[in-house]
């Protein structure tokens, strides 16, 4: 039957809702506004004035500086803070969204039980019967504890994990997350012993520099420092005298550093080292640049066919010249190698190949050089040192083989962070007794047997010994901004609770709480910029300030290069053959979510991703020829199948990625850790093998092979930007012939 | 000649008139709930506790000792409740509303007051000039609070009864700038 809408009908509908409206309007107005004084007010505190308290920021390993905006005791607003050396008043879009992981709704308050490993069946317990629990335990496992940390956890708790560990005989702890898995900060780190005879992390003096050549670092969007890099990239474009950096970078999908660098070269995956080796030896056989650089590159430039080389990397002979020609003439040359080098079977020999290039320029250590972060200013301030993959396998191992009787989990998610084939989950099946002191219950907290919420980084005391440190060495300081808005319990007071009952750790972990042992250590740091002496003002000094570093910066004496001749860099080895697995898989460091601890803040979930505009999803990239090929377009699910395992996600075609390249972020994809992040696009550690490279660093994660199948779904992409008239109908010019 | 309305074109008419009467009227009580601060309908009849100002005047306390911040910030601020019991540990004990102050305290719980007088979020306005540099007195916004038991607006704070203030001053072409309310 069909209803004609009539007039009258219209008329009726219409008076239905004026009367309705006029109802509503005639409602007493209800704009109560509460006042909540304070039970006990801070002393500092007054009535509509903000007090600014200066932190860290934890969202990544890098340490940048903050300061919280908060009125009546809650936290507004977090911004970067002026006065410390790495950041210098910037902050990124994760350090802004830091007060959701504060606020988040899915925090667990109270200690909790689970009756049934996986079964999310959570029983409250009160904080006197968990701390029981936890001390019967761990008492029972003797010294078969395990302790699997995060980077971003404070240097003070390491430190206490690690003398905790030590006391009871236990192995160290072992510290690995996704984060920096995949921006190598232990290859990269160790890399540098192979050139300049010490391990740290390396830093590039972009400020000073005039050519760089970067191989697929995406400096500015996350890798190890991108708010310092951000800001050093602006004194790149911007020198004095007008002089203007110029930058190369060879990837091959656009990052957003991809997007600022005056050329982009789309690489073949894997060739990179192999580039750097023929500028190397281009730079030897024209004698480019001056006596000495070419000397140095005749040293160190490996026996390569530059040709071979070329049509390898899909970057012709000229171009090479250009770069060759280009980098070794330039004042303050520098070569920069990315993430994706970390995740090769040949890691560590790609990335010493592309620092090479900086040996042969001359610039350790000096303006618009390679250097390494400064190490702390005192042995009794440390930084948690990140496992290699070897360390990773090995624990897994042990806890397959029964010899783990408990494990405490803190500040990493290794269930979601690591490919299934590692067996991580399985081997925790072996484990009696399960921690985890995660504030909001994830992928590993679900198969955990005791959950103590730690409290939040602006709840929380702490100190993080920067590093990547650039000019100066720099220890941030952490403070509470605010009371804890949840009923959790700091992890330090937790582990030196435990340790009173313990008798060999009460006597190596004799604080009364973990603030007693941070001003101890922090006492001990040398006289810094801030000033002051006696314990009490260099610790208030070091909380009002933000941290500690010295009033000048150190003389340092550039670093002497170990590296005497040519590296041999075994050819990159893909896993899947191309015939089955035709497209190279590229994974990246999602701007926003990061290594997915980004996901479960709906700010971050819902900041378009700078490239392609889409917020909220896992997106898989292809180049518009090759969608146009398999018949694919934008928001059509395809299925990405690679040696290891398999993910759907929506297409998004993008004219900056190679046609044999599929490019996905890394970052969604979970099964817990909140309401946001829950069952959302795909995690793409299920396409990873278990594969550690040849030297055991690093996690095989870019040297993948898939496949893509479609799947005949689509769903409707959530783009903050419309691609018609911008990349629509797109012919690709940078790849003809595809 | 007379004109002639027929019948349904009269309830037409007087049917259109009421609709736009109708629809001005909501439209105008909507908007006005929206925007207006409805100063009146703020009442404090839902105030958890029944404060009573004029006993604590007649006592001889100043609006001052409590709301210590008008003098040193933007918001005049409400007492904590620690303050509250500074005195009342031992005074008034067996009053009724001052046990129910006691029992917030022991819960260690803020006591929710209901704003009695508002302005709008986009009207800046700091109490610290008015008492401090102008040196005006609470009762000359706020009304004889000494002689009321609970508070109540009696003043409709809009921007007509701000400038008919601030055009009374000898530096009132630069108190009439917008910029000094709407920064």
């Amino acid at each position: 039957m069909t209803h004609k809408f009539t007039r009258r009908d219209f008329l009726k509908l219409g008076t239905a809702g004026i009367a309705s409206a006029v109802l509503a309007g005639c409602e007493m107005p209800r704009r109560w506004v509460t006042l909540e004084p304070f039970v006990r007010p801070p002393e500092e505190q007054l009535a509509g004035v903000a007090t600014w308290y200066a932190s860290t920021c934890r969202q990544c390993p890098a340490g940048c500086g903050i300061l919280v905006r908060t009125m009546n005791g809650r936290a507004l607003k977090i911004e970067g803070n002026p006065e410390h050396p790495l950041n210098r008043g910037k902050l990124c879009a994760r350090g802004q969204a830091g007060l959701q992981i504060l606020y988040n709704p899915d925090r667990l308050s109270g200690a909790v039980q689970q009756t049934k490993r996986g079964s999310r069946d959570f029983r409250q317990l009160s904080w006197e019967a968990a701390l029981n629990t936890l001390f019967s335990t761990i008492q029972a496992a003797g010294s078969s504890v395990i302790i699997w940390g995060g980077s971003t956890m404070s240097g003070h708790l390491y430190d206490l994990f690690q003398r905790f560990t030590a006391a009871i005989g236990a192995p160290a702890p072992v510290v690995f997350d996704l984060y920096t898995g995949m921006s190598g900060h232990r290859l990269l780190a160790e890399a540098s012993r192979d050139l300049l005879g010490r391990v740290g992390l390396p830093i590039y003096d972009l400020s000073h520099a005039d050519v760089a050549l970067s191989f697929g670092a995406d400096f500015l969007g996350t890798g190890l420092s991108s708010v310092r890099y951000g800001a050093e990239f602006g004194n790149f474009r911007s020198q004095p005298l007008g002089k203007r950096g110029y930058l190369v970078q060879l990837e091959p999908r656009m990052s957003i550093t991809g997007a600022v660098a005056d050329r982009w070269l789309p690489i073949r995956p894997g060739a990179e080292a192999m580039v750097a080796q023929a500028i190397a030896r281009i730079i030897a056989d024209q004698s480019l640049g001056p006596v000495d650089r070419v000397t140095r590159a005749r040293t160190l430039a490996g026996n390569v066919d530059v040709n071979a080389v070329a049509t390898a990397s899909d970057i012709s002979v000229e171009e090479l010249q250009r770069l060759a020609r280009s980098f070794a003439t330039a004042e303050h040359p520098l070569a920069i190698p990315g993430d994706a080098l970390t995740g090769q079977d040949n890691a560590t020999e790609a990335v010493t190949a592309v620092q090479a290039l900086n040996i042969i320029a001359g610039t350790v250590g000096q303006s618009g050089g390679f250097s390494l972060s400064t190490p702390a200013p005192s042995p009794a301030l440390v930084k948690p040192v990140v496992s290699s993959l070897a360390d990773v396998q090995k624990l897994i191992e042990q806890m397959r083989a029964d010899q783990v009787k408990a494990l405490m989990v803190y500040g990493a998610n290794p269930a979601y962070d690591l490919p299934e084939e590692m067996g991580f989950t399985e081997a925790l099946g072996h484990v009696p007794f399960v921690v985890s002191f995660a504030p909001i219950v994830d992928e590993t907290a679900i198969w955990a047997d005791l959950i103590l919420p730690d409290r939040t980084y602006l709840e929380s005391w702490g100190y993080e010994v920067v590093a990547p440190s650039f000019d100066v060495p720099v220890v941030g300081s952490q403070q509470p901004i605010v009371t804890p808005v949840f009923d959790a319990r700091s992890t330090g007071d937790v582990l030196l609770t435990l340790a009173k009952g313990i008798p060999a750790a009460a006597k190596a972990l004799s604080w009364a709480d973990e603030v007693a042992f941070l001003i101890e250590s922090i006492g001990q740091l040398p006289a810094g910029a801030a000033g002051g002496s006696g314990v009490d003002v260099l610790w208030a000094r070091f909380q009002q300030h933000g941290g500690w570093w010295p009033a000048s910066s150190p003389v340092s004496v550039p670093p002497a290069s170990t590296l005497s001749q040519a590296i041999q860099v075994t050819p990159t080895r893909f896993e899947g053959s191309e015939q089955e697995y035709p497209y190279f898989l590229h994974l990246y460091l999602s701007n926003l979510l990061s290594d997915g601890r980004g996901a479960n803040q709906p700010w971050l979930q819902g900041s378009p991703d700078p490239m392609t505009t889409v917020a909220w999803q896992t997106l898989v990239e292809i180049n518009p020829n090759t969608a146009h090929q398999l018949g694919i377009q934008d928001g059509d699910v395809v299925r990405i199948t690679s040696p290891h395992g398999e993910l759907e996600a929506p297409v998004y075609t993008f004219p900056a990625i190679r046609p044999d390249t599929v490019a996905i972020p890394v970052g969604q994809g979970h099964s817990d850790y909140g309401r946001y992040a829950r069952n959302r696009g795909g995690n793409v550690m299920r396409l990873v093998g278990a594969q550690a490279g040849a030297q055991g660093g690093n996690l095989n994660w870019a040297t993948l092979r898939v496949k893509i199948t479609r799947t005949g779904r689509k769903v409707a992409l959530a783009l903050f930007e419309n691609k018609t008239g911008v990349t629509e109908g797109f012919v690709n010019q940078a790849f003809p012939g595809q | 000649m007379r004109v002639t309305v027929n019948s349904s074109r009269r309830w037409l008419l007087i049917g259109g008139a009421l609709l736009l009467v109708v629809t001005l009227g909501s439209t105008y009580l909507f908007l006005a709930a929206k925007t207006q601060a409805a100063p009146v309908a703020q009442a404090a009849s839902g105030q958890p506790i029944a404060f009573n100002h004029q006993i604590m005047v007649q006592l001889g306390i100043q609006c001052l000792f409590c709301h210590t911040d008008a003098r040193r910030s933007p918001a005049a601020g409400m007492p904590s409740v620690e303050k509250c019991m500074g005195c009342h540990r031992v005074i008034g004990t067996n009053v009724p509303t001052i046990q129910q102050v006691t029992d917030y305290w022991n819960r260690q719980q803020p006591i929710p007051w209901r704003r009695v007088n508002v302005v709008p979020r986009f009207v800046y306005y700091s109490h610290q000039v008015h008492v401090v540099a102008a040196g005006l007195n609470c009762e000359r916004c706020h009304g004889d609070v000494g002689h009321m038991t609970v508070d109540r607006p009696v003043v409709r704070m809009n921007m007509g009864w701000c400038l008919g203030c601030h055009e009374q001053q000898p530096n009132a072409p630069q108190l009439r700038d917008c910029i000094v309310c709407h920064q």
